[in-house]
């Protein structure tokens, strides 16, 4: 049985982080789509397919860091949990801030975990690799079992 | 012991700034212009004020300012903030002259006090300048008033220009400090951008260009690294002091443990043995404890000697404080080294000898300070350090009753 491609969003305003991730992902051999918008705006009209993005595809995992031009990540997580569709996407904060403050937040605001941006190569890959393995490997998640 | 008059020409006189008449008033010269000084008389008899007054113009004083007699007039009248000095007699029926130095030090005024008496037993006299006399003197001696005056005005410029370069140097490392954070916190993102992208363009293309490209490479992902290791190490240092202690009973033991297990790797690849005796409890932030013992142990493992590091920690209590000493068989320090090491950055070694940034004995520094204590190394090259660091413990007392 051949695994299913999965949908990978990713908000982050810095490209070389995405392209990081993409990195990381490849060496995990599974089929994967990354997608990437740099800010919360974005982030939002891709989700609710609006303005350049009606043909986008609602993702299955999350990648979201905090803060963001024009709409900063708390923002978009507080929306997403507000609406029913977007709350079951799985939301993986992915910043560097290691401010405790916004640890406690992202939880409240419900983040499906907080992830820090680790400092080297080889920590950013196997994190990003773990990370998406244990959601979209070992996770259930609600879009896959309706479907 | 009056000056010799001078019979010197006006011609000679020179004019006398504003405000620093006290520094150039020249005691051999009684007729240059006369120095303002106000006075605040502590004392019920008019004829000592007026002996005192006479005493002053005489020595080229025009002296101002009145005289009270007990404490609520004393309090009004050093509120006003115009006296230069007071001049209290040591005996007066309602209260003594001691009693103007402590309400002058609770109002947190700093004018000096000089006792004038009519008798004063010699250890008493001694006694008075600890709690804060600036002088005494005996009525009978009132010629010595004038330069007894000037020596405590000279003082208290002294304790006035020390304060504020004080204040100025806190002040000035406050910002450096600030400066250090934001700097260092920001620079981490582009840093953290050029040592991943080195190491990816390492690992992918390593063998697929020629050597001199595998050299510089490798210069650049080394030199990256290094970087990120120096501003963790730096932003380490300022948070230190930025966040306030979070003081709890902290056990030593517990803090050593933890810092081992930090050094695990460091620990196993050298054979380094750790040893502590029985350590106490105290009251510290745990946290920086472990941070304090672990670049201590850290520190001894990297300036291993021939032999595997073997590292000893002990602790003795003194009076109301807790000496611990983390004692080596590394390398050693020269003693005129001994006090550098402690500075940020200082470095005794080329980086290929000994890496690292060089900050981690001054977050050691900055750890023991915080907690009001003292740390310091004894040691002989070849012969091992001890790091010696001072904890109080009396903190520890009175902060332990208070914890649940």
């Amino acid at each position: 049985m051949t695994p299913d491609c999965v949908d990978i969003l990713m908000v982050d305003d810095n490209p070389a982080d995405v392209d990081l991730a993409r990195e990381a992902l490849d060496e995990t051999h599974r089929p994967y789509r990354l997608q990437s918008v740099s800010d919360g705006e974005e982030a939002l009209s891709f989700l609710t397919h609006k303005g350049a993005y009606t043909q986008a595809v609602t993702p299955d995992l999350l990648f979201l860091d905090l803060n963001l031009p024009r709409k900063d990540g708390r923002h978009v997580l507080a929306e997403m949990k507000r609406d029913p569709q977007l709350a079951k996407i799985p939301v993986v904060v992915f910043t560097t801030s290691r401010a405790f403050s916004d640890v406690v937040s992202s939880y409240e605001l419900g983040a499906n975990c907080y992830v820090r941006k680790p400092g080297t190569l080889p920590e950013f890959l196997a994190t990003v690799r773990e990370v998406s393995d244990f959601w979209l490997r070992h996770a259930i998640l609600p879009r896959k079992e309706n479907s | 012991m009056l000056p010799a008059p001078s019979l010197a020409p006006a011609t000679a006189q020179r004019p006398i700034p504003d405000g620093r008449a006290g520094q150039n008033w020249s005691r051999t010269n009684p007729r240059q212009e006369p120095q303002q000084l106000r006075v605040l008389f502590v004392e019920d008899q008019p004829a000592d004020v007026e002996l005192a007054r006479r005493a002053l113009r005489e020595h080229g004083f025009d002296v101002q300012g009145c005289a009270v007699q007990d404490p609520d007039q004393f309090l009004n009248e050093i509120r006003k903030g115009v006296y230069d000095i007071v001049l209290a007699d040591y005996n007066l029926p309602q209260w003594n002259g001691m009693e103007a130095v402590s309400l002058l030090r609770r109002e947190g005024l700093d004018i000096p006090v000089i006792l004038v008496t009519g008798a004063l037993e010699e250890a008493r006299a001694v006694e008075c300048l600890k709690d804060g006399a600036a002088d005494y003197l005996l009525k009978e001696h009132l010629t010595r008033l004038p330069e007894s005056i000037r020596q405590a005005l000279r003082e208290k410029k002294l304790r006035e220009d020390n304060k504020r370069s004080q204040q100025e140097l806190a002040r000035s490392n406050r910002e450096l400090e600030q400066f250090a954070y934001v700097a260092s916190h920001d620079l981490q993102e582009p840093l953290r951008m050029i040592a991943s992208y080195t190491q990816l363009i390492a690992d992918r293309y390593r063998g697929k260009l020629d050597d001199k490209a595998d050299r510089y490479i490798h210069y650049a992902v080394d030199g990256a690294t290094r970087m990120q290791a120096l501003i963790d190490d730096l932003l380490t240092f300022s948070r230190v002091g930025r966040q306030g202690l979070a003081l709890q009973n902290s056990d030593c033991n517990e803090a050593i443990e933890i810092a081992c297990k930090n050094l695990e790797n460091a620990i196993r690849e050298t054979g380094a043995q750790v040893e502590h005796d029985r350590l106490p409890v105290i009251v510290a932030d745990g946290r920086l404890l472990v941070q304090l013992f672990q670049n201590l142990i850290s520190n001894s493992i990297k300036f291993r000697g021939t032999e595997a590091p073997h590292i000893q920690i002990s602790a003795e209590k003194q009076k109301r404080e807790w000496i611990f000493a983390v004692t080596d068989n590394g390398i050693g320090i020269a003693p005129e080294h001994a006090q550098s090491i402690f500075g940020i950055f200082k470095r005794l070694h080329t980086h290929d000898e000994y890496p690292g940034s060089g900050i981690g004995l001054s977050i050691c520094k900055k750890i023991v300070e915080h907690h009001g204590g003292r740390i310091w190394v004894e040691s002989a090259p070849g012969r091992g350090a001890t790091f010696k660091v001072v904890l109080a413990s009396l903190l520890a007392k009175h902060k332990q009753e208070k914890l649940p």
